[in-house]
């Protein structure tokens, strides 16, 4: 069953188009990636699945019902990471979750075990007493995954959950999204990096003003663009080679030299590196370096669109 | 409305002159006072304005009941409704509101007041029921005349869209006959006439000579035929021919009758493109060089064509001052319903001057 089901939603500020006519389904166990630049749409989509905005036309389902209807349904069975931190400051990081899971209607022993298990599952539970002042940024992020995910719900919803922190909380959050995955929840992640994005993410919607540009699995959107990868390997010299003799070497394209390096282009779905390699070396070829240039979602992003993610 | 208050009016002034003895003077003011406000309140759209007016009315009708003679009470009912009215959306209240004075005015006055304010509320319900089924009917014969034209619209659209495509099938059709005539058939027959006549001077002096050439031409009429065959045979028209190269002359159109420099770039294996899709990239690009030369004030306009592995992208980009908010008007609007009949998914941006990216599926 489709998790969640987004049918021609529209969302217009005065004349601002902020989401255009978009439609999109989630299946369980899916982690689903949203990837655009600022300003694309990501935010307002999300906030429209959480509830927080109504779209102007269209239809959003959850766990198929749509959730303008069962509002109540849906946010039981949603739990959500906002970009901006929504925690308290004055309460400590064991009652921020109890208040949070709380408001769900969960009671007494059951709510205190939840919240425990919130808070071993982000690794705050050493800290569970500490105010969040005392925080670093990552754990502050990570204490807001904590207060979305206690009550168990089936849909989790992460906007940019990794901005403006260390490389080791950002690790610390990719792994568990990705342990919550395992645990069964599904997953939309929003996020303008891309490497996060084709780490974590099995499907990917790449967006842009409001709209879906291109939607499937990192391959699929891959394979829009070419099929076909380069490698610059660098040699000593590249006097005893024979350009036919790689270039018959299957899913090798076409060769070229320039200098010191051999440019050979190759289908992106054989693996021939190996025998590339053992052909150099056979030929007595010393090989210095070796660069693949392989299309990657930045790459996928910025040929459809004909800009770059960041930096506008 | 203003009908039935003059009814109102002329039963009140046919009391008035049975009745006598009361002075005449303050009853004229009054029914001049009473016409002018009643009348200039239709005058005004503004709905403030209106109350305004009909609480001066009211006033005025209190005024003249008690200080001129009790009988103006019964032009009461009809302002109160008409007030009641931009309140309350319940029409038994009006009614109620409208009948309350009843208890405030002399006894002999009450049975035609109540026989008035009923009358009156029952003429404004039905008046404003029928205004607004009116309204309704018009609305709704609106969109319909609107529906209508953007079906007939469509209509056109489509006849002129298979008028375009015979026409380009059948140029293409033609160019392919004609250049194929030209490049083997032509050239065949030349061969083999150019052979004949060296075999016909030969044929006296040089019998063996004279016939081997007439072998050879044999072997070139043969070709020929077979090369008729064929080309009568192949239905398949070389579109990317076609297509780019009406794509490059469009381009240089523009550029000798226009002030912007446009520049083409394509790249990829545009043999993939079909008709159809040549036809979305062809109109969608007219439509953006248009809007680029009427809003952009660019001085360059690039469009780019590129065969991707599973996607044909074409972007046209113009260097002009592009616009805060995209609004979208029926050109975008059409690029994007004739991309999305084929899948397709279009791109409009406007941070780096504006563009328009049209991506068709391959």
């Amino acid at each position: 069953m489709n998790v969640l089901e987004i049918k021609n939603v529209t969302k217009k500020f005065a004349d601002f188009i902020a989401v255009d006519n978009m439609s999109l389904a989630v299946a369980e166990g899916e982690i689903f990636g949203f990837l655009g630049a600022n300003g694309a749409g990501k935010s307002t989509t999300i906030n429209m699945i959480a509830g927080l905005l109504r779209c102007n036309d269209g239809i959003i389902s959850i766990l198929g019902k749509n959730s303008a209807k069962h509002s109540r349904f849906a946010k039981m069975n949603l739990g959500m990471v906002p970009q901006d931190l929504a925690i308290y400051e004055d309460m400590t990081a064991y009652e921020n979750v109890k208040f949070f899971a709380g408001l769900y209607g969960l009671r007494g022993a059951e709510l205190h075990d939840l919240v425990v298990e919130a808070l071993e599952f982000v690794g705050l539970q050493d800290k569970h007493k500490s105010y969040p002042n005392s925080f670093s940024g990552g754990m502050k992020r990570r204490l807001n995954i904590a207060c979305a995910i206690a009550h168990r719900p089936k849909l989790i919803i992460m906007d940019e959950p990794t901005v403006g922190i260390d490389p080791q909380s950002r690790n610390y959050i990719l792994n568990s999204v990705k342990k919550l995955n395992e645990m069964g929840c599904t997953i939309i992640y929003t996020s303008h990096y891309m490497e996060e994005v084709e780490e974590i993410c099995s499907r990917i919607a790449i967006i842009d003003h409001g709209k879906i540009i291109a939607e499937g699995t990192k391959e699929q959107l891959k394979s829009l663009i070419t099929n076909t990868k380069d490698l610059w390997i660098e040699v000593k010299s590249s006097e005893n080679l024979n350009i036919q003799a790689i270039k018959e070497i299957p899913g090798v394209e076409a060769v070229s030299i320039e200098e010191y390096f051999i440019k050979i282009n190759s289908d992106t779905g054989v693996n021939n590196l190996n025998k590339i390699i053992e052909h150099l070396i056979n030929n007595g070829i010393e090989i210095r370096g070796l660069q693949e240039k392989a299309p990657n979602l930045e790459t996928v992003f910025l040929t459809l669109t004909g800009r770059n993610l960041r930096d506008q | 409305m203003i009908g039935t208050k003059l009814v109102l009016l002329l039963y009140i002034a046919f009391c008035f002159v049975r009745a006598e003895g009361s002075s005449i003077d303050l009853a004229v003011l009054t029914f001049l006072l009473y016409f002018c406000i009643n009348i200039t309140l239709y005058i005004f759209k503004h709905t403030t304005i209106k109350r305004l007016f009909l609480i001066g009315s009211i006033c005025i009708t209190v005024a003249a009941y008690s200080m001129v003679h009790p009988i103006f009470s019964i032009l009461l009912p009809l302002s109160i409704v008409e007030l009641a009215a931009g309140f309350i959306e319940q029409k038994f209240i009006h009614l109620l509101v409208s009948i309350i004075p009843i208890f405030y005015i002399q006894e002999t006055f009450q049975p035609i007041y109540g026989l008035v304010a009923i009358f009156c509320f029952m003429l404004y319900s039905v008046t404003t029921s029928f205004h607004y089924m009116q309204v309704k009917d018009e609305a709704q014969m609106d969109s319909m005349r609107k529906a209508m034209g953007k079906l007939t619209k469509r209509v056109n659209e489509n006849t002129e869209y298979i008028r375009q495509s015979e026409y380009t099938f059948k140029l293409e059709e033609r160019n392919r006959i004609s250049q194929e005539i030209h490049d083997k058939i032509g050239h065949s027959m030349t061969g083999a006439l150019f052979q004949m006549e060296a075999a016909k001077r030969l044929l006296e002096t040089d019998p063996g000579k004279a016939a081997e050439l007439l072998q050879n031409v044999i072997q070139i009429s043969k070709e020929g035929i077979e090369n008729i065959r064929l080309t009568l045979k192949n239905m398949k028209p070389p579109t990317e021919q076609v297509g780019i190269h009406r794509l490059k002359l469009m381009i240089d159109d523009v550029n000798a009758k226009q002030p912007i420099k446009t520049v083409l770039t394509y790249e990829g294996n545009l043999d993939v493109i079909s008709p159809i899709q040549w036809k979305i990239i062809h109109e969608n690009i007219t439509e953006a060089l248009t809007n680029a030369m009427k809003y952009s004030q660019a001085t360059l306009v690039s469009v780019d064509l590129k065969v991707l592995n599973k996607l044909v992208r074409v972007e046209v980009r113009d260097n002009g001052v592009g616009t805060d908010t995209i609004k979208k008007g029926l050109g975008i609007i059409g690029m994007e319903e004739r991309t999305a009949a084929v899948d397709g998914t279009m791109i409009v941006d406007s941070t780096h001057g504006f563009s328009v990216t049209t991506l068709l599926p391959i």
